[in-house]
This record gives C-alpha cells, sequence and structure tokens, in this order.
C-alpha cells in the first residue's frame, strides 16, 4: 500500500478543501445556488475592471468541479527522491458533503478506502478489516503517503465563512484572463496559514492554489499541470501538490473519466459500504 | 547543690586539662554535627522544592474534579464554576484556582502537537507555577482573554512565536471536534521542560463560551486549593468530600503519589544518616573518655579513699561526657548554620541539568533550615553523650584506692 511517508512530517496544516478542488474540478455543475453570474464559460469581467466580485468568483470555481454528484476515475503519481508509485482510484461524490475514494490498484493497495461524511472521516484497510474514524489530531497528516492530507480532502465551504477574499492582481494565461486572489483567514479562522493564494482563469478554472506560512513566504503549491474538457466541463485534469523546500518530490493526480450528476446509490456513503469494497 | 557545683568544676577542670586531645575531640563533633546540619539543611531544601513542585504542578493541595474525568478527560465531566467550595474557618487558603484542563491538538504551519489546553484565571494562578513563568510576549490579560500563552519548547517544535497564529482543535461538551485559530499573546519559559511541552494556557472565560453547552454554561473540569499548611490537607479533604459527594476530592500525595513517596523516604534518609555519623562518633568520645579515666587511676582512688560515693562518681563521669559532647554540638550547629548562610541562595546544578531535572529537582539547590531538626540533632547528640559514658563510668567504678596505690 502507499505507505505513510517514512518520518516525512507532512503536517500541513489546514487549507481549503483541495478535496473539492480535485473532484470539484472535475466533477462539476454549477448549483443553483451560485448566484453569481459565473456560468462556466462567462468570462466574469474584463482585465481591466478592478471591482470584480471575488467571492463569486471562487465560489463559481468550486463549484464550477462540484457537480451535485459525481463519479471520477484518477491516477495519483507520488513522487519521492529514491522511489516513485503510481495508483489508481475511484472516487463518489454527493452533494459537498460525502465522498468515498478507494484504491484499485495496485492489488495491494487495492480496496484501501477513504469515507468522507460532512467533516467526519474514516480510513478501511483490508489488511486490519477494521474502520478507522480519523481523529482531528491527525488531520493533518499525510493521506496515502502522499503530499496530500486528510485535511486537504476534508474541507468543504470555507472559503467564504474562513477567509477573507480579496483580488490583488490580473494575469493573462492563453488568452484568458487569471484573476490572482489572497485569501486571507480570519482571526479565529482554523487555519494555519499567514494566507492561500488563488489563481484563477476567469473561466473559472483553478490554475494555481498556494500556501504561505504566517512570514508570507510561499510554503507549499497546488499547480494544475493541464486543463482541458472532462465530462462535459472544463477544469484542471492534471495537478501537482509539491511543498516548495523539497523540490525533487510531489504527488500528482491526473484525472482519466469524470462523470457529472450520476446516480450514485445512497448507501455509497456508509460505513458498511465502506468496508464492503463492493463497489470496486 | 554545693555537691554539684563541684562535680561540675571537677568535671571541667578534667575537660580543660587535657587540651589538645580534647580540642580535637571537639573538632570531630562539630564537624559531623555541622556536616550533618548542611546536608539536612539541602535534603529539606529538596524536599520542600518537590513538594512545591508536585503542589504548583495545577494540582494544589487539595483538588476537585468530576469522578471519571481522570480516566476520560472531556467537558462532559465538568461541574459548574459556581460550586460553592468552602472550608471551615479553622483552615486558612492560600487560594484556590478553577480551570477548564483539556486534552487537545495544536498545529502551526508545519508541525502538530497534542498538548493540555488549560482555560485559566491568571489571577487565580498565584498558587501554580503560572506565576514563575518568565513570559515573552504578553501574559493573559484575565479569564476573558481568548489567546494563547505557550511555552518555549512547544513555540521551537512548532516552529512559531509571539503573534502568531496556531489552530487548537479540542472537544466540545457535546463531544464534537472544536478547532479554531488562536493568537499567541506569549511564550513562557518554565523551570522545567515538561510544561513547556505540555500545557498550552488561555483564558477561562474565553474557553467556556466556546465549548460549553446550554446544559452548563460555566463549566470547569477542576478547581484546586492551596491551604497555609499543608498540614491541614487531610482535615480540609474530609471537609470537602463531605460537602460534595458528586465529586472526586484528591490530596497532592494520591495525585503525586511518587513525589509523597520520595519525601518520606528523604526523611528516612535522614535518620539513617544521623545515626551513623553520630554513632561513630560516639564511640570516639566512649574511647577518649576510658582513656582520660584511665590516666586518672590514683586521682580518682584518693577520691573513692575520701569517701566519693559511687553515685557521685558517676555523676561526674556523665557530666564531663555531656559536657564534651555539648560544647561540641554547640559547635556544630553554629558551623553548619554558618555553612547554610554562606551558600546563600543555593548550589548552581544547571550543568547537570537534564538528570537533575529527571529527579524532579530543580537546578538551584536551595538548602532549608528546619529549626526542629536542629533541636532534633542537639538533643539525640546530648542523649548518645550520655549513653556514651556508661562505659568509661563503670570502669571509674572499678578504681578501688588500692589499685592506685600499686600503680
Amino acid at each position: 500500500m502507499l505507505s505513510r511517508t517514512r518520518g516525512s512530517a507532512t503536517s500541513f496544516g489546514r487549507y481549503l478543501s483541495l478535496w473539492q478542488l480535485l473532484l470539484a474540478s472535475l466533477l462539476s455543475l454549477p448549483l443553483a445556488t451560485v448566484s453569481t453570474t459565473a456560468a462556466a464559460h462567462t468570462p466574469i469581467a474584463p482585465v481591466a475592471t478592478t471591482a470584480i466580485d471575488v467571492d463569486a468568483l471562487v465560489t463559481g470555481a468550486v463549484d464550477q468541479t462540484r457537480g451535485l454528484s459525481s463519479y471520477a476515475e484518477m491516477s495519483m503519481l507520488i513522487k519521492r527522491p529514491s522511489w516513485q508509485r503510481k495508483s489508481t482510484l475511484k472516487a463518489w461524490t454527493r452533494g459537498r458533503e460525502d465522498a468515498l475514494i478507494r484504491f484499485v490498484a495496485p492489488t495491494r493497495d487495492a480496496v484501501n478506502a477513504l469515507l468522507k461524511q460532512g467533516e467526519r472521516m474514516w480510513t478501511y484497510t483490508p489488511k486490519l478489516n477494521k474502520s478507522i474514524r480519523l481523529p482531528g489530531g491527525m488531520m493533518s497528516q499525510s493521506w496515502a503517503g502522499s503530499d496530500f492530507s486528510y485535511d486537504d480532502m476534508s474541507r468543504s465551504d470555507k472559503w467564504l465563512r474562513q477567509y477573507r477574499l480579496e483580488h490583488v492582481a490580473t494575469e493573462q494565461h492563453d488568452g484568458m484572463a487569471v484573476y490572482v486572489i489572497d485569501a486571507i483567514p480570519k482571526e479565529d479562522a482554523a487555519v494555519v496559514w499567514g494566507k492561500e493564494q488563488l489563481r484563477i482563469r476567469a473561466d473559472l478554472v483553478l490554475l494555481e492554489l498556494a500556501y504561505f506560512d504566517q512570514d508570507m513566504q510561499p510554503v507549499r503549491r497546488m499547480r494544475s499541470l493541464e486543463v482541458g474538457e472532462l465530462g462535459g466541463r472544463m477544469m484542471a485534469t492534471r495537478m501537482r501538490m509539491q511543498e516548495l523546500d523539497r523540490p525533487d518530490q510531489y504527488t500528482e493526480l491526473e484525472y482519466l473519466d469524470m462523470d457529472f450528476d450520476i446516480d450514485v446509490p445512497e448507501r455509497t456513503f456508509t460505513l458498511f459500504s465502506l468496508q464492503s469494497g463492493r463497489n470496486r | 547543690m554545693d555537691t554539684l557545683v563541684l562535680l561540675f568544676n571537677l568535671s571541667l577542670r578534667n575537660i580543660v586539662r587535657y587540651r589538645r586531645r580534647n580540642f580535637f575531640l571537639f573538632a570531630a563533633i562539630a564537624v559531623a554535627v555541622g556536616g550533618t546540619t548542611l546536608s539536612n539543611a539541602l535534603i529539606r531544601g529538596w524536599q520542600v522544592y518537590m513538594l512545591e513542585t508536585a503542589v504548583s504542578a495545577l494540582t494544589g493541595h487539595i483538588r476537585l474534579q468530576a469522578p471519571g474525568f481522570a480516566d476520560d478527560p472531556g467537558l462532559d465531566k465538568a461541574f459548574a464554576a459556581d460550586t460553592d467550595i468552602r472550608l471551615g474557618e479553622d483552615i486558612a487558603l492560600a487560594g484556590v484556582a478553577q480551570r477548564i484542563n483539556l486534552p487537545a491538538v495544536i498545529s502551526s504551519e508545519r508541525e502538530t502537537r497534542g498538548v493540555a489546553l488549560v482555560g485559566i484565571n491568571p489571577a487565580q494562578e498565584n498558587i501554580s507555577f503560572y506565576r514563575d513563568f518568565v513570559m515573552e510576549g504578553e501574559a493573559l490579560t484575565g479569564p476573558a482573554d481568548g489567546r494563547l500563552v505557550i511555552g518555549k519548547a512547544l513555540a521551537d517544535t512548532l516552529q512559531t512565536q509571539v503573534g502568531r497564529r496556531v489552530v487548537v482543535i479540542v472537544e466540545d461538551a457535546d463531544g464534537k471536534s472544536r478547532e479554531r485559530g488562536y493568537r499567541i499573546a506569549g511564550v513562557f519559559d518554565a523551570s522545567m521542560q515538561w510544561p513547556e511541552q505540555l500545557l498550552v494556557f488561555t483564558g477561562l472565560q474565553a474557553m467556556q463560551q466556546s465549548l460549553a453547552n446550554s446544559r452548563l454554561p460555566a463549566p470547569v473540569t477542576e478547581v484546586s486549593l492551596v491551604l497555609q499548611q499543608e498540614e491541614n490537607r487531610q482535615l480540609a479533604q474530609r471537609q470537602l468530600a463531605s460537602q460534595h459527594p458528586e465529586l472526586v476530592v484528591k490530596d497532592w500525595r494520591q495525585m503525586s503519589p511518587q513525589i509523597a513517596e520520595i519525601v518520606d523516604i528523604v526523611d528516612a534518609t535522614m535518620a539513617i544518616w544521623f545515626v551513623m555519623i553520630m554513632g561513630a562518633l560516639t564511640l570516639g568520645l566512649v574511647n577518649t573518655l576510658i582513656a582520660a579515666v584511665m590516666q586518672r587511676t590514683q586521682e580518682l582512688g584518693m577520691l573513692r579513699a575520701l569517701g566519693m560515693s559511687d553515685r557521685l562518681l558517676l555523676t561526674q563521669v556523665v557530666l564531663e561526657s555531656v559536657g564534651i559532647m555539648v560544647v561540641g554540638v554547640v559547635f556544630g550547629l553554629i558551623l553548619g548554620v554558618a555553612m547554610v548562610f554562606g551558600l546563600g541562595d543555593g548550589i548552581d546544578l544547571s550543568a547537570f541539568s537534564e538528570s537533575v531535572e529527571a529527579f524532579g529537582m530543580s537546578t538551584l539547590l536551595r538548602p532549608v533550615l528546619n529549626l526542629e531538626d536542629l533541636f532534633l540533632f542537639g538533643g539525640l547528640s546530648v542523649l548518645l553523650g550520655l549513653l556514651a559514658s556508661y562505659f568509661p563510668a563503670r570502669r571509674a567504678l572499678k578504681i578501688s584506692p588500692l589499685m592506685a596505690m600499686n600503680r
């Protein structure tokens, strides 16, 4: 299995829901609740305009990749100085809260799974034949030996609640405007970072998410390496998460296939389903 | 009475007659008593420090908690802050502190650690080691201060500092994990390592507001009491236990049994030490007195011929022995007290700080003089002198005028 990175203190704290950003980048239907004008491919504002609706932009980018439900197949590459490992996963999501991720390859990792219900998470390991509820203190640990933490996988909807969003610059990318947005955690937010910085393309594709420490030095960065259309939506299809002081190691996540708004049975997001491993 | 004065004069004269021999005897007694006094003061100092450590480590002389809290700490096992905790008028209190003390997880950008999050009212913490912390940045301003104060060792581990934000996860009264960002107001330096690594303080009221539920709006998980006189603790414990049958009332000996054990062992050690040193001295004293008696065969024979009774002769030898002991002990005590004052602020053990700390000692060993101990030493020494005079006295009684004439 993707063993935990030995000794490496992959304890990056808490940030935005990568999970949503990941899955979401794949999955989404703009929800009706998104009040923004952010229909998928409509640039929100001309480059020159400084007054863009930042909240709407961020919500739009998140919802862009999040359907009412979704199914995804992806591969994950963990690169370390002396080794690397590639595994295949399947993921189901429903709404903003529920998700099930299961390894399907390589064989020795198969059936390992992670279940998320709201803010609670469980892992299942067939070797132990046991589901373990993740205690709060473990949420910042590395997930499956990757550069992602459980926290990255579990957060939902914190952008507007826990951060103050600020539009700081506008760049160009492939002829489209890219908005650089600083997300500064509110005073009592459960966020250890000094700030997080998002680069969102005008068509709501999240290009980059960087985590800054409280000296405002970048510490981790997730970058979209490829952008394409999957399941009928424009999204980042390959992303790399990296700790900046370890340039020779990273984790890449690539979406192979994606379906939005499919019918996921209710029982998929239960402990029973987590353990049965049937939905392979 | 006149006889007694006469005997006293005789003894005094005998002592003064052999100046050199008796000087060394005095010196031996003085050094032994002085050394014992000093080592006693140091050991007492350690004992006092251990007790102080045990009591100031958020335990107090007596602590009240809800049943089950010690095994499974959680805010569901709390009691109301306004619980009436009162002692009888005969027991003077030094202070009372209410706290919430919960296991928590603290994270910075780089590290995550398990700690105890302690909600305090800083004004009440003059009874715990919190008052001795050397604070960098600001201390908590009051119970409503929602910022954190963390230890220096923890700040180093987390690679954070004063003014930064950290995230703390802790379970609320409903058993739900709550996580929140906190600003670090201050970083404290404690005399020991473990509080720096394990304890994180915040305002009690702020903690109550963020974690309590409607069932118990102002919970506390513990109340510690420090008494003016430690000896009253059992009485106080009984009173509190009958007042609050719904709570668990423990004294510091139950909370820190290993320290209580050490404190007890120290008492025994001191007794053994004293008996050994003074025993050796007593044998020396016996030897000297027998020699003195033998040297004075002719003199004693003459006194017997003149009609000195057994009882008087015995008294004279005893007076001599006790006299030597008393003078030696007085000089010894003076010497010991002088050495203790000479040490003044204590012996600096910081060169061995880690191993010393493992023993529960501070890096500064500060001697403590205990008047009772001094009286005990003095009294016991004189008693030993009394016993020591038995053999020489018996020897003296055997001397007859005839023996004296044959010399």
